[in-house]
């Protein structure tokens, strides 16, 4: 396991087109590298490490990108491959893309998540706290350390803890939000909300929950959904619109009903 | 007066709105289709029709409320396109869909636009025409001009992609969405955008090719 | 010198109360005068600073990531452990804890362990109602599984994503005091120094990810939740940024660093395919209730695995240990795979892999329950290594995964510096010389739920400290240590990549320190590490400057303080001339290869004392007892 133990050098080769911008202040522009010895079994993050490192050995800055998993659970990863967020395969996300999925003398264009609510920083890494912000204004469940009820005591059907799960996969990597035509952020709202209102334990709070995240979701800047579903299609989990359905749903209840509603956004 | 405040600033309260105010346009589409087919009885039938509307003491009402509901879907959608173009101020070098983007969806905004001018032309020509003594010669007037048939037939293109996104989405929005039904939902929609958008089609193209009711 | 970790008197079961009583509390009212800053947001770091702020405390909570969410606990797969007992199974608090003793080859302080099983439960209850998405039965009521090493289902899980549901119902927690104003969340943080003023850690120097400012933040105590230090391996399970700097300054201020030599080599990981690699990934231990470990009974068998019969395959650990079979613990696992590997027995192009076989569980139960339990840890399986593994066998091969050494802590969870505390993997405590499966989000939970906010006020309800500014002196002079270091290494000017040098010593710590260590290995690195660590000091390349979003820089940093750690890592392996846990000395084995403990003379925790540059690091000593869980070689046959 230890490096020069196994496996050979790759004899792929690519053109890669990569976003520079050396800071938020500054212009970025696409600039132009080649990148040779890619081996098919490499990630997409790993072809990039062999680029830096050619970078790197000229003296010359390596390209900044986001990562730290690299087994698609954290989230971190959040480049735009080929005009689709993550890349072209589905359920994936940047680091579980292989090279073995390209052809050798592709040329590959890679750009940041884009949107006013994801600010770039350096290269292909962007300032994605809009997702803390929205979570700070209601994406929990309040119980403090120590005050919780047995953890048998309620019952939860299997197929709505099932459900909750789904909507609970969610990295927060942002990619709903890079692939939607508008830079809409709901999926990723839709996938918190729909996590704790299908589970007893979210009930308390359920509807200024949903009240207090659509507006933290808005004042963000983020575009508004228009069920393209491209959001759908580009989550690494493959989180599902119907979670969508579901905020809107739980969205136009709590608004029309809720008789805290002045007080929502506020804890 | 919460609500107002709430529809206008918030993004899903707009979205639900936009989308309540598409469905009721899209019965109002069924309704105007099914008195549109008077015109194959012939003129008497189509006249008597028209007369029969126009005297009905709610019609300012009810064409006050379909303006409201127009100008309403219009307006809301072009201030959420704004927004949306405000969203992603750098844009992307190439955008390329992952599956989830249909020819309906990503055409909404061309389709809006060519509805729209539809939507003035037909006005001017019927609704706000000078003389609407004789409605069934006007139609027919217009509707054997192949141009302004052609133009006609394109905006029930326009139309029919306009709705099959429409309809479905209109369902997700207003939360509907379940593994039984979308599916269906979604057929459903695309056969309900065509036929509506045929329905209307087929009248000025009968009128052009076998010359309206003998 | 020894050590007192001040473990309270009386009986086992009853310490923690009467802990909890004997410590003085502080008042209501004062809590909001204490600043406390949090670094890290594990599980142990989220938690603590959510439960501190609900307590009334300011925290100030620190993380490298871009948001406090992606912490690598979220990459934890397969569960976490309590003595709930109820599958009825006979567990108990007592089983719990013997069994964590005994996982740990009784290097673990047994009052430490004792409290983690007595807590468990709690921590259950806890997630729970933060909504976290344990599986359930039918009925509603929770799922349990049996997990690596253990014969009773107490294993909670979340699919193959406990880690990451437990983490975000944590953050989540922490989230909502940030939303209250009581947490102040600084994401893209990297601390480079600790402050000790007066005798105590009164604050942290910060890099500033995105601007390269250096930032100063003063404090009433420091609480590192900075997680373990795989990473000096170079291919580990571990995170990219997961690093030691932030323990490793802190030994040097003073804080000891506690059995540095125990790592943890993961059973189940998927082999490395070629040079490239930079990480493994781990496939979760849950793997092995199902799936059966196997290698061609051959030496050199080329054949596919499916034409491999039945009789001529070798199910070594069935074989060897019947009544745990494949559960056996990780080191045992792990060695057991190297055995068979180094025997020419391997698996696979590279030859450094074993089969995990899920033939048997899929004609016994179906592919789609197979898929239910497991569906996630297929696909990715699948994306990885572009191989069906409901058709054939996986290949396995064990990586470093978790490091149980780290600073040195009392039953307070308080280093040997007076305010600095250090929780979850960043501190030696519970887990001895090898951690069982599921303990390590326990461990990390109980320390940040459940121990500190007690322990932290009994140590901040001893008396008034002095007022200390980020203007005091100490500040100044952690300050400009780590820009001095900063500077340094932008002024090498060399050709090669900090990622080169991770990479070599990576290679000397595997070969060396790895899975089996020897004297002449051992003094071997001794020599290789030092002359690695000037050729880096010489030769390493970092473009861009100190005051922007550089990358290379950071990796620059976290390479050189492991380049220094790792020194200490293997003089303590060689300093222990025993074999223990996930430490095999090949020096102390029994005849059938199986570790063997030398408890007369080391059945202690091992401290280091930083001493200066250049000097000898002090080794001190904290002699273990074992009570309650008596000594015993391991036998899992």
């Amino acid at each position: 396991m230890s490096a020069g133990q196994a496996g050979s050098a790759g004899t792929m080769h690519f053109t890669l087109k990569i976003w520079r911008q050396k800071s938020a202040k500054d212009a970025g522009r696409f600039v132009s590298y080649e990148v040779s010895g890619v081996s098919p079994d490499m990630s997409f993050l790993e072809m990039l490490d062999l680029l830096n490192e050619g970078l790197i050995a000229k003296g010359d800055e390596a390209v900044a990108f986001d990562h730290d998993c690299r087994e698609g659970i954290c989230g971190m990863c959040s480049l735009v491959i080929n005009g689709q967020a993550h890349g072209p395969d589905k359920n994936t996300t940047a680091c579980q893309l292989y090279m073995r999925r390209f052809q050798s003398g592709d040329t590959i264009t890679v750009e940041p998540f884009r949107a006013r609510a994801f600010p770039a920083l350096r290269d292909l890494a962007v300032d994605r706290s809009a997702f803390d912000r929205i979570m700070a204004a209601g994406g929990f469940i309040s119980t403090n350390t120590g005050s919780a009820p047995e953890a048998n005591s309620v019952p939860v059907p299997k197929p709505k803890a099932d459900a909750a799960m789904d909507a609970a996969t969610c990295i927060g990597c942002g990619a709903c939000v890079a692939a939607c035509p508008n830079a809409a952020a709901m999926l990723f709202v839709a996938a918190k909300v729909s996590h704790m209102a299908l589970l007893p334990q979210g009930q308390p709070e359920r509807e200024r929950r949903v009240l207090a995240m659509r507006k933290a979701m808005d004042a963000e800047g983020f575009g508004n959904c228009s069920n393209e579903y491209e959001c759908e299609a580009a989550c690494p989990k493959g989180i599902s619109v119907s979670n969508i359905a579901r905020l809107n749903r739980e969205y136009a209840r709590a608004a029309l009903f809720f008789a805290d509603h002045a007080e929502s956004g506020k804890s | 007066m919460r609500c107002l405040v709430d529809l206008l600033e918030s993004s899903i309260a707009k979205k639900i709105s936009v989308a309540l105010a598409g469905i009721l346009l899209v019965g109002f589409l069924a309704v105007h289709l099914a008195g549109n087919l008077f015109l194959l009885e012939g003129p008497q039938a189509f006249n008597g029709y028209a007369e029969h509307l126009a005297n009905n003491p709610l019609l300012p009402a009810a064409e006050i409320l379909l303006a409201a509901l127009f100008l309403w879907h219009i307006a809301a959608a072009l201030v959420t396109r704004a927004q949306n173009r405000k969203a992603r101020p750098e844009g992307y070098q190439s955008q390329r869909a992952k599956g989830g983007r249909t020819w309906g969806s990503r055409s909404m905004t061309a389709t809006a636009l060519l509805l729209l001018a539809f939507l003035i032309v037909h006005l001017k020509s019927f609704r706000f025409a000078s003389d609407r003594s004789d409605l069934y010669a006007l139609v027919m007037k217009d509707f054997q001009n192949k141009y302004y048939v052609g133009f006609y037939v394109l905006a029930m293109g326009a139309l029919a992609l306009h709705l099959s996104h429409g309809i479905q989405s209109a369902f997700q929005t207003f939360g509907v969405n379940h593994p039984r039904y979308t599916p269906w939902i979604k057929r459903t929609s695309v056969v309900v955008a065509v036929l509506l958008a045929a329905g209307f089609a087929f009248l000025p193209v009968w009128a052009l090719v076998a010359g309206g009711a003998r | 010198m020894t050590l007192d970790a001040k473990v309270p008197s009386g009986p086992i079961e009853k310490k923690w109360d009467k802990h909890r009583f004997d410590m003085k509390l502080v008042n209501p009212a004062n809590k909001r005068k204490y600043d406390i800053l949090v670094v890290g947001t594990g599980l142990a770091g989220s938690s603590a600073a959510a439960s501190l702020a609900q307590l009334g405390y300011n925290v100030k909570v620190f993380c490298l990531q871009d948001s406090p969410r992606r912490a690598h606990s979220i990459a934890a797969q397969g569960g976490i452990n309590a003595a709930k007992n109820y599958p009825n199974d006979g567990d108990s608090v007592w089983r719990l804890f013997y069994d964590t003793v005994k996982g740990g080859d009784f290097r673990s302080r047994e009052a430490n362990v004792y409290r983690l099983a007595q807590i468990s439960s709690s921590i259950i209850d806890q997630c729970v109602a933060l909504g976290v998405p344990f599986a359930r039965e039918y009925g509603g009521l929770l799922a349990n599984r049996s997990f690596g090493g253990a014969q009773v289902s107490r294993t909670f899980y979340a699919r193959g994503q406990t880690g990451q549901q437990l983490l975000l119902g944590a953050y989540s927690a922490l989230i909502r005091q940030v939303g209250l104003g009581k947490i102040q969340m600084f994401t893209r943080r990297e601390m480079l120094d600790l402050v000790v003023a007066d005798g105590a850690a009164r604050g942290i120097i910060c890099r500033n990810l995105v601007t390269g400012e250096l930032e100063a933040y003063s404090g009433h105590a420091v609480l590192l939740c900075t997680g373990g230090y795989g990473n000096m391996f170079y291919l580990s399970t571990n995170a990219a940024a997961s690093n030691v700097t932030a323990t490793w300054r802190a030994y040097k201020r003073g804080a000891y660093f506690a059995n540095p030599c125990f790592t943890q080599i993961h059973p189940t990981c998927i082999p490395v395919t070629g040079e490239h690699q930079s990480k493994l990934t781990l496939m979760s231990e849950s793997l092995r209730n199902d799936g059966r470990v196997w290698v061609p009974k051959k030496k050199g068998d080329t054949r596919a695995p499916e034409s491999i019969p039945e009789a001529e395959r070798d199910y070594y650990l069935e074989r060897k240990y019947p009544s745990f079979g494949n559960l056996v613990p990780r080191d045992v696992a792990s060695r057991n795979a190297k055995q068979v590997i180094d025997e020419g027995r391997g698996v696979g192009t590279t030859k450094l892999a074993v089969y995990l076989d899920f033939a048997d569980a899929i004609r016994r139960m179906g592919e789609n329950a197979i898929r239910e339990k497991y569906g996630n840890l297929f696909d990715m399986y699948e994306h990885i290594t572009n191989e069906n593994p409901y058709k054939t066998p996986m290949r396995i091969y064990p990586a470093v995964h978790y490091t149980m050494g780290g600073l040195w802590v009392d039953y307070n969870l308080m280093t040997t510096i007076p305010g600095l505390f250090c929780l979850g993997e960043a501190n030696f405590s519970d887990h001895g010389s090898n951690r069982l499966g599921a303990s390590a989000l326990m461990q990390g939970l109980a320390d940040g739920y459940f121990i500190i906010p007690y322990t932290l006020g009994g140590y901040l309800s001893q008396g008034p400290l002095p007022k200390v500014g980020t203007d005091h002196p100490a500040f100044r002079q952690s300050e400009n240590d780590a820009r001095g270091r900063i500077d340094k290494i932008l002024a090498v000017g060399g050709k090669h990549s900090p990622a080169s040098f991770h990479k070599r010593l990576g290679a000397i710590m595997w070969d060396y320190c790895g899975m089996s260590r020897s004297e002449t290995g051992l003094r071997k690195a001794l020599v290789e590490i030092p002359k690695l660590r000037d050729e880096f000091w010489k030769g390493v390349s970092v473009p861009g400057g100190g005051e922007e979003f550089n990358q290379t820089l950071e990796r620059a940093g976290r390479v050189a303080d492991f380049l220094e750690f790792s020194e200490l890592v293997v003089k303590d392996a060689l300093e222990r001339r025993e074999s223990c846990g996930g430490h095999f000395r090949e020096e102390s084995q029994t005849p059938d290869n199986e570790a063997k403990r030398d408890d007369a003379n080391f059945s202690h925790v091992a401290a280091w004392r930083y001493q200066g540059a250049g000097a000898e690091p002090e080794l001190c000593k904290e002699p273990l007892e074992f009570e309650h869980v008596h000594l015993a070689q391991r036998s899992y046959v």
